[in-house]
C-alpha cells in the first residue's frame, strides 16, 4: 500500500519539475531583458526596470498567483492552471534573476566596454561579445540559488489545482490519517530535486569558468 | 541594431508567447450547456481530500459519494467528465471566474455563496457534528455552549460561516479562540492532539474521521450550518443548472443515490 501511495506522490514530480522548466527560462528571458534595460537603456527605461523589479520583490509569490489566476482572466484568456501558475512563478522569479544578472552585468568593469569600444565594437556588439559572456558565467552561482527557490515556490501552485508534489502529499495524508509520512516524502523529493540541480550547476559553473577568474 | 532594439525583440517574444499559450477554446455556443456538449467534456471541480464525499484511492484516482454522483450526472449528460482537483477555498472563485463548468465537493447551500454562484437542487442533505477528544469533560448540550472552549474548523466552511455569524460576531467567542485550517484532517489532529477542545463540521467526514483516528466522539449532532448539499455551477447558468437538475430528480427517484449514501456512508 505504501509504495502505491509513494508513487503517487512521485508522479507530482514530474509536475513539479515541468512548472519549474517553464518558470525558469521565461523568468530568465524576462530577467535578463530587464536587468539589459536596467544596465544600458537610459534614463525612463532604466526607471521601468527598477520599478518593475522593486514591485514584484515586494509581493508575496502566492499573492502574485492568484491575481494573475483569479482576478487578471476572462473567458476569452482563460489560462490553465499550469500555464498561469508556470508564467507567474516565471514573472515572480524574472524579478530576482534580473537582480542576480545586474550585478553580474556591473561586476564586469567599466574598463571592458571602454576597450572594446576602442577596438571598433559598437556597444551592442560589446554588450554580446565581451561583456554577456563573462557576466552570464559570473551569474550561475547565485542563480544556483534562484533555482532552488524556484523549484520550492514552485509547490505554490497547488492553490491554484496543479497536482504537484504537495498537493499530492495532502490527499495522501487525508485519506490515510499520516501526515508525517506523506509530507516526509514530499519533503524527500524536494531536496533530492534542489540537491541534484545545485550540484550539477556547480558542475556547469566549475566547467565554464574562465582562466583569469580563479 | 541597437539595445534599445533587442529589448523590444524580446518583450515582444515574452508578449507572444504568452498570448500564443493563452489561446484554445473561444467556441460560439448558444449558452453554456451547449458549449459543453459541443466540446464533449464538461471540467468539473473538486477538492479531493474529504473522505468519504470526495478523496484519492491509494492508485490516485479520486473516489467517493460526490465522485460516484457526478460521474452518473456527466454519463446522463452525454459528455465526458474531467476533475479538477483544488483547495476547497479556491473552488467556488474557479467557478466565478469560468476556469470550471461546475464543482461538487459537498458544498451546503449559503446566501453569501449564491450571491456569487448558483447551485443545483439538493442531492443529499447534511448536519454538522461536534466533536470532541474522549479525554474532553465539558458539556455541549446547546452548539452556544463551545463559545467558552477552543473552537476548530475548516476555512471557508459554512460551520465557519456559522461560528462566526453567531459566536464570533456577538462577541460570545472571541476571535483568538476560533481556530481555522485548510482542511478537516488537519483540525482534527489538532483536536485529538489536544491543541483545540472541539470541532465544528459536516457530520459524516467527521464519523467517518473519528472511526479511523480513535481517541474521538461526536457530541453533538443537528442541522445548524449545513443541510442540504448542491452543485456549483456558474452564476445565472440556467440551463445547465435545469438539466443537472432534472438529472439528480432522476437519479433520486430510482434510488441511486440512497445507494450511494449506502456505500459510502453505510446508513
Amino acid at each position: 500500500m505504501f509504495s502505491t501511495f509513494f508513487s503517487y506522490i512521485i508522479q507530482g514530480t514530474a509536475i513539479t519539475i515541468a512548472v519549474t522548466l517553464v518558470a525558469l527560462p521565461f523568468g530568465l528571458m524576462l530577467g535578463l531583458a530587464m536587468a539589459l534595460i536596467h544596465t544600458y537603456g537610459g534614463n525612463i527605461l532604466n526607471r521601468i526596470a527598477a520599478a518593475f523589479s522593486l514591485l514584484l520583490r515586494g509581493v508575496p509569490p502566492i499573492v502574485l498567483l492568484f491575481i494573475l489566476y483569479f482576478m487578471l482572466s476572462s473567458k476569452s484568456f482563460n489560462l490553465s492552471p499550469f500555464w498561469a501558475g508556470s508564467f507567474s512563478l516565471g514573472i515572480v522569479s524574472s524579478a530576482y534573476q534580473m537582480e542576480i544578472l545586474r550585478g553580474a552585468l556591473l561586476a564586469v568593469g567599466n574598463g571592458q566596454m571602454t576597450a572594446a569600444r576602442a577596438v571598433g565594437m559598437s556597444r551592442v556588439q560589446a554588450v554580446q561579445h565581451i561583456i554577456l559572456p563573462q557576466a552570464l558565467r559570473l551569474a550561475i552561482p547565485p542563480w544556483s540559488n534562484e533555482v532552488s527557490i524556484v523549484l520550492k515556490d514552485s509547490s505554490l501552485v497547488y492553490a491554484l489545482g496543479v497536482p504537484e508534489i504537495l498537493r499530492r502529499a495532502q490527499q495522501l495524508s487525508a485519506t490515510t490519517q499520516q501526515p508525517f509520512l506523506a509530507y516526509g516524502t514530499a519533503a524527500l523529493i524536494y531536496f533530492v530535486l534542489v540537491f541534484a540541480t545545485n550540484r550539477a550547476l556547480d558542475y556547469l559553473s566549475e566547467r565554464t569558468k574562465l582562466p583569469t577568474h580563479s | 541594431m541597437n539595445i534599445k532594439r533587442i529589448v523590444v525583440l524580446l518583450s515582444l517574444i515574452v508578449a507572444a508567447s504568452l498570448v500564443l499559450s493563452a489561446c484554445g477554446g473561444g467556441a460560439t455556443a448558444a449558452n453554456h450547456l451547449e458549449a459543453v456538449k459541443q466540446a464533449g467534456v464538461i471540467k468539473v471541480g473538486t477538492s479531493a481530500d474529504y473522505p468519504p464525499f470526495e478523496s484519492v484511492d491509494a492508485s490516485g484516482n479520486k473516489v467517493g459519494f460526490d465522485i460516484d454522483l457526478m460521474a452518473e450526472i456527466a454519463k446522463r449528460l452525454g459528455v465526458k467528465l474531467e476533475w479538477v482537483d483544488m483547495p476547497f477555498d479556491s473552488l467556488i472563485a474557479a467557478v466565478q471566474e469560468g476556469k470550471l463548468d461546475a464543482s461538487i465537493s459537498a458544498f451546503n447551500y449559503d446566501a453569501d455563496r449564491d450571491e456569487k454562484i448558483d447551485f443545483s437542487d439538493a442531492y443529499y442533505t447534511s448536519e454538522d457534528a461536534f466533536t470532541v477528544a474522549d479525554g474532553f469533560t465539558g458539556e455541549i448540550v446547546n452548539p452556544e455552549d463551545v463559545a467558552d472552549l477552543k473552537v476548530c474548523v475548516q476555512t471557508g466552511t459554512t460551520q465557519d460561516s456559522w461560528l462566526t455569524d453567531n459566536l464570533v460576531a456577538t462577541g460570545k467567542l472571541p476571535e483568538e479562540n476560533l481556530f481555522r485550517y485548510d482542511r478537516v484532517d488537519q483540525a482534527m489532529l489538532d483536536l485529538k492532539n489536544g491543541r483545540v477542545d472541539v470541532m465544528m463540521s459536516d457530520y459524516v467526514p467527521a464519523k467517518a474521521l473519528a472511526d479511523q483516528l480513535g481517541g474521538l466522539r461526536i457530541v453533538y449532532q443537528g442541522v445548524l450550518s449545513s443541510g442540504p448539499m448542491n452543485i456549483v455551477i456558474p452564476n445565472g447558468d440556467a440551463e445547465l443548472q435545469q438539466a443537472i437538475n432534472e438529472i439528480i430528480k432522476q437519479l433520486q427517484d430510482e434510488g441511486f443515490i440512497d445507494n450511494l449514501a449506502v456505500k459510502y456512508f453505510a446508513e
